[in-house]
């Protein structure tokens, strides 16, 4: 017994002098391919290759699906900051000192891979220490990067790539070329927007005075964030969901849950409520008329109660303890 | 209500003098019900301070009145934030304190010997009273009509909206904040409107104690400055606004600063340069008034208009540039994630995971203000048909505050009050019209039209003319029929607000969540008091230095109950020290007990809620305790591990393996299903079975488990007398047999050499 591992135990470095030959040539020949896009565009065989066992670089695989039938919304907003991020790292490290390489692997070129690693969701990012060589690590096992909290910016998985790799290597920072078309329409537009006024002055100031147009501006404002609307903006709730029958549902189940049509359905609510209140209030004593006056008054006493009624009902549904109601709903 | 009512129908029949003596009456009616509709907690539990934070502040109240104001001012408190401790004294708003400290003090010299603890419970409620005073004279300055402050005196004295903070026991800043944010609104309105130096004076006066009280006075810093800006913009300067802001401001930031934990922050934080740059602003407007009215010519008054621009362009550039530069500090995160709102998600996961800091759902605005919220936009409405000044400032408060409100529940708190106040307006409004016992003669000829062609009148009525109610002439209400059918359905709303808000406050915010209350199947009321139980063993079986770590959230009350030191506690100053804790709890044995020796934590204490279905446990919050780690420890704790591969968070038979292995999972669950029939562990709040064998915990021992089993407490055992690892002695203990490394070899194999 003892014998045969004696002799694996010789074996071993010369296995590992013969493997290292060609390694250190992939490096370079992807490297190679590597300078002039940034990251290296994979497939099946090509991935294999990369990632094969006794390595002396690390590789970072982002592993995707940017076909729109895919669906992946998060794959097609990461691409562009994974591109940055590589095409920045290859040029800040000109003599490969970090001996990193940044891949991609798309669904399309690479089914038997997603299928290997067993991956249902895209995208995901490995990261393959090397196995020899200085870093190399123990276990040398691939780590797993997750996309859960949305897409990230280059500078996140900048940081995180860089904690894997050796302390000495060299990181060069994400740099983000300048977009000059940005600086130049927002200049243009800025100027645009100036110009404008000085020359509309005359019969904007007019409208910029409007009180009717505040008033309106501050109602629809006060209505929108009073009826949940920064709720619908911050959480990014559905704008509207099924039943499960077929149906539509227009409120959400649940005291603290809601949907943008069901803010925007209160908001009107709300909207109508106040208008009958105002009416009331402001333009009922203001009708000469008796009997236009009384038509008005029972017009909008209808109006509001039901309306009211109807909002009570439901407040009804997303809280179900809620004890009190008005007579129509 | 009905109250006010008489008040409207008595205006024609008496003279001022009794008019006056109602208002009072009704005033402490008012204040009366705002008090006593605030002591269902009393009355249904006892007299005990609530929730969290309110422990430290009775803790310190306490420390005040045992140690007098220059102790307290200068307090290090070492029980605190273990091993690091608090610079507590520089580190708190005091006015809450030293409000109570004085009442207990006054008391005292009249010879009442009142338990502080007492005062501490019913302060909320006693200036709730205050408050809706205020609320009254802020409404008498923004409409003629009395009865409008009277109604939003009531409004403001039984709405949810202010009754979520102000329960009898809620030892809250807020307790005394709201008060003295209406009431420096108030004053800062009397101050523009008669451009009293008096008036700024005490509006300085009062927004130095609001700085002192609670740190949304930052929301007073900017609207205050806003609401000059907004006038001048409307060309609406006048040396009334000039002397009422200076004086605000040179004197209310003198104010602010003495509070050592504001201290320099007025000149050297983003928050309060608005308020610098309007200062700045209004000299200069002053100086071009002035030099206008002296010379005439055009050109000139051309010239320094644009000078006006140029300068302050330029300043507000500076002042960037100084930010950029590091010499004023940026805004603070808290802040900062206002109007940013994704950016807490991001950098400040601490504040984030704060349940009063999410956006608020519809239903809850509904919940808190009823029909006034719908009241409100009418309101705000009617300020635009004369627009003065002060109506103006309704207006800024009203649009900000629900925006605020809408990023943030507990913001609820600053709409309130102008909510009340707008929603009075409207309803007094209504109120006032379909009161008026006068009924205006029929002029013949409109009369003649109405009733030649009736449909096209009607159609008029009800096609309005939109934003321009206001262009006729006042005629009044005809009809009998129509005020009797107006006055009745307003008294049927009114009606379903006192009772909504009676039982939104009986149900929803009276309970003390330090005590819980459940019911039997009988009907009859139970008290589940596991917390005070826990707290008070340990106050009674731990030494007086004994460490207690348990997630932040419990710190106060550890504090103030158990009076024992923790480890981090509600007031979060330490993002890292929190981590710390967090991976601690979210780690193996191996990994938490070093850390554990490291703080010299002496026991541990979870809140599990399994047993009962107590949903707001220490499971349901791990993953919050997980990603503030992975904060700082991104290696060593992964929120993805704490997923199953199909992304679900689970506590059974399914759960990750980093999962069942973490120290707080063992703690909520160790020896759980020693209740059950074998198999049979049943977790009640996230309704699943639980596996069959529970977790076995080497580095520490169960101490103390409550009633039921919400707090579970465990000691930190001691280094091992033999010096071997925990593991290993406490299978030894069990009787397990020590694996021997050797066995690993193999087989054994006869030696042939």
């Amino acid at each position: 017994m003892r014998w045969l591992q004696l002799l694996t135990a010789s074996v071993l470095p010369f296995a590992a002098l013969a493997a290292k030959k060609p390694s250190g040539d992939r490096f370079k020949d992807f490297r190679a391919k590597a300078l002039s896009s940034g990251s290296l565009k994979l497939d099946d065989s090509s991935h294999a290759q990369l990632t094969k066992a006794p390595r002396d670089y690390s590789v970072a695989v982002l592993l995707t699906a940017l076909e729109t039938r895919f669906g992946c919304q998060l794959c097609r907003e990461f691409q562009p900051e994974w591109d940055l991020l590589a095409k920045s790292w290859m040029k800040g490290d000109k003599n490969g000192d970090s001996r990193l390489l940044f891949g991609t692997l798309d669904f399309v070129d690479g089914k038997n891979t997603f299928q290997s690693l067993m991956l249902q969701t895209a995208p995901v990012l490995y990261f393959f220490p090397p196995t020899v060589g200085p870093g190399a690590k123990p276990d040398a096992q691939a780590i797993r990067y997750d996309f859960t909290s949305g897409p990230q910016s280059a500078e996140t998985i900048h940081s995180w790539v860089a904690r894997h790799l050796p302390a000495d290597a060299p990181k060069p920072a994400v740099s983000r070329p300048i977009n000059w078309v940005k600086i130049i329409s927002v200049t243009t537009a800025v100027l645009g927007v100036i110009t404008f006024f000085a020359v509309a002055a005359p019969y904007l100031i007019p409208i910029l005075q409007n009180r009717n147009l505040w008033a309106a501006f501050s109602l629809i404002a006060i209505l929108l964030f009073t009826s949940g609307h920064m709720f619908n903006h911050i959480r990014k709730t559905p704008y509207v969901s099924g039943d499960g029958k077929g149906g539509l549902s227009y409120f959400a189940g649940g005291f603290s849950n809601q949907f943008g049509l069901e803010s925007q359905i209160v908001a009107a609510m709300y909207g109508v409520l106040a208008f009958a209140a105002i009416s009331l209030a402001m333009k009922v004593p203001r009708i000469a008329d008796p009997k236009a006056q009384q038509f008005a008054v029972i017009l909008w006493s209808g109006v509001l109660f039901v309306m009211y009624s109807f909002l009570l009902s439901v407040f009804r549904i997303k809280n179900g303890g809620y004890p009190f109601w008005l007579p129509p709903f | 209500m009905a109250a006010t009512e008489g008040d409207q129908f008595l205006k024609q029949a008496t003279g001022p003098k009794t008019r006056g003596l109602l208002r009072v009456i009704i005033l402490v009616l008012i204040a009366g019900a705002a008090v006593s509709s605030r002591l269902f907690s009393v009355i249904r539990f006892e007299s005990i301070i609530h929730e969290f934070d309110p422990w430290f502040n009775f803790r310190a109240t306490k420390y005040l009145v045992a140690n007098g104001f220059y102790d307290f001012w200068d307090w290090f408190d070492d029980r605190t934030w273990h091993p690091l401790g608090r610079v507590t004294g520089g580190t708190l708003y005091p006015g809450l304190m030293v409000t109570s400290g004085v009442i207990y003090h006054f008391l005292r010299f009249l010879t009442l010997p009142v338990d502080i603890r007492n005062i501490c419970v019913l302060l909320a409620p006693a200036f709730s009273g205050l408050t809706a005073f205020a609320t009254y004279l802020l409404t008498n300055e923004m409409v003629s009509s009395p009865s409008a402050g009277l109604l939003a005196a009531a409004f403001m004295g039984i709405t949810p909206g202010y009754i979520s903070r102000s329960v009898a026991g809620s030892y809250d800043n807020e307790a005394i904040a709201i008060f003295l944010l209406v009431f420096t609104f108030f004053l800062w309105i009397k101050a523009v409107k008669l451009g009293s130096m008096f008036w700024g004076a005490l509006t300085a006066l009062f927004y130095g104690y609001m700085v002192s009280a609670w740190g949304g006075y930052v929301f007073i810093t900017n609207l205050l400055p806003l609401h000059a800006f907004v006038l001048i913009c409307m060309g609406r300067y006048s040396p009334r606004l000039y002397v009422s802001y200076t004086s605000w401001y040179a004197l209310g930031t003198l104010a602010s600063m003495q509070i050592p934990f504001v201290g320099f922050l007025p000149i050297r934080s983003s928050e309060h340069m608005s308020a610098l740059g309007v200062f700045g602003l209004i000299q200069l407007v002053a100086f071009v008034e002035f030099v206008r009215a002296q010379l005439p010519s055009k050109q000139f008054q051309t010239l320094l208009r644009a000078l006006v621009v140029l300068i302050f362009v330029v300043a507000v550039g500076g002042l960037v540039l100084l930010t950029v530069g590091g010499v004023i500090a940026p805004w603070t995160g808290r802040f900062y994630s206002l109007w940013d709102t994704g950016y807490a998600k991001i950098h400040i996961p601490i504040i984030a995971s704060v349940s009063e800091h999410q956006p608020t759902a519809w239903p809850a605005f509904f919940f808190d203000l009823n029909l006034m919220i719908f009241l409100f936009p009418a309101g705000v409405y009617m300020c635009f048909r004369t627009l003065t000044d002060e109506q103006v400032f309704i207006v800024i408060y009203s649009v900000l505050a629900s925006y605020f409100a809408g990023v943030m529940v507990r913001l609820m708190l600053t709409l309130t009050p102008i909510v009340c106040v707008a929603a009075a307006m409207a309803f007094s409004q209504i109120l006032d019209t379909y009161l008026d016992a006068k009924t205006p003669k029929v002029d013949a000829k409109t009369a003649e039209n109405g009733s030649s062609e009736p449909a096209k009148v009607a159609a008029a009525a009800v096609l309005s003319d939109g934003l321009r109610s206001t262009r006729n002439p006042l005629v009044g209400i005809y009809s009998y029929a129509s005020r009797v059918t107006v006055v009745g359905f307003s008294a049927i709303y009114l009606l379903i607000f006192v009772l909504h808000c009676t039982w939104v406050t009986s149900n929803a915010y009276s309970s003390p969540s330090v005590v819980l209350a459940s019911r039997l199947p009988d009907g009859s009321q139970h008290i589940i008091d596991d917390y005070r139980e826990a707290y008070y063993w340990l106050r009674q079986n731990t030494p007086e230095n004994a460490k207690i770590m348990s997630w932040w959230d419990y710190g106060y009350q550890i504090g103030g109950m158990a009076d024992r030191p923790t480890l981090v506690d509600n007031n979060t100053w330490n993002n890292t020290h929190i981590a710390t804790v967090g991976k601690a709890m979210s780690s193996k044995e191996e990994v938490s007990y070093p850390i554990m020796r490291q703080h010299e934590v002496d026991y541990v204490l979870v809140v599990f809620g399994g047993l009962l279905g107590y949903s707001g446990d220490d499971i349901n919050k791990f993953l919050w305790m997980v990603r503030i780690a992975e904060g700082i420890w991104p290696e060593e704790v992964k929120e993805r591990s704490f997923f199953t591969p199909r992304g679900e968070y689970r506590v059974d038979e399914g759960a990750t393996d980093t999962m069942k292995n973490s120290l707080m999972y063992k703690m909520s669950y160790y020896n759980y299903n020693s209740l059950f029939p074998a198999g049979q562990a049943q977790d009640r709040v996230r309704n699943v079975r639980l596996p069959s064998e529970g977790p076995q915990l080497n580095v520490i021992d169960e101490a103390f488990t409550s009633e039921n089993w919400i707090i579970r407490i465990y000691k930190v055992k001691d280094l091992d007398n033999f010096g071997r690892d925990h593991h290993s002695a406490v299978s030894f203990d069990k009787g397990h047999k020590k694996k021997r490394a050797a066995k690993r070899k193999g087989p054994k194999v006869l030696r042939v050499e």
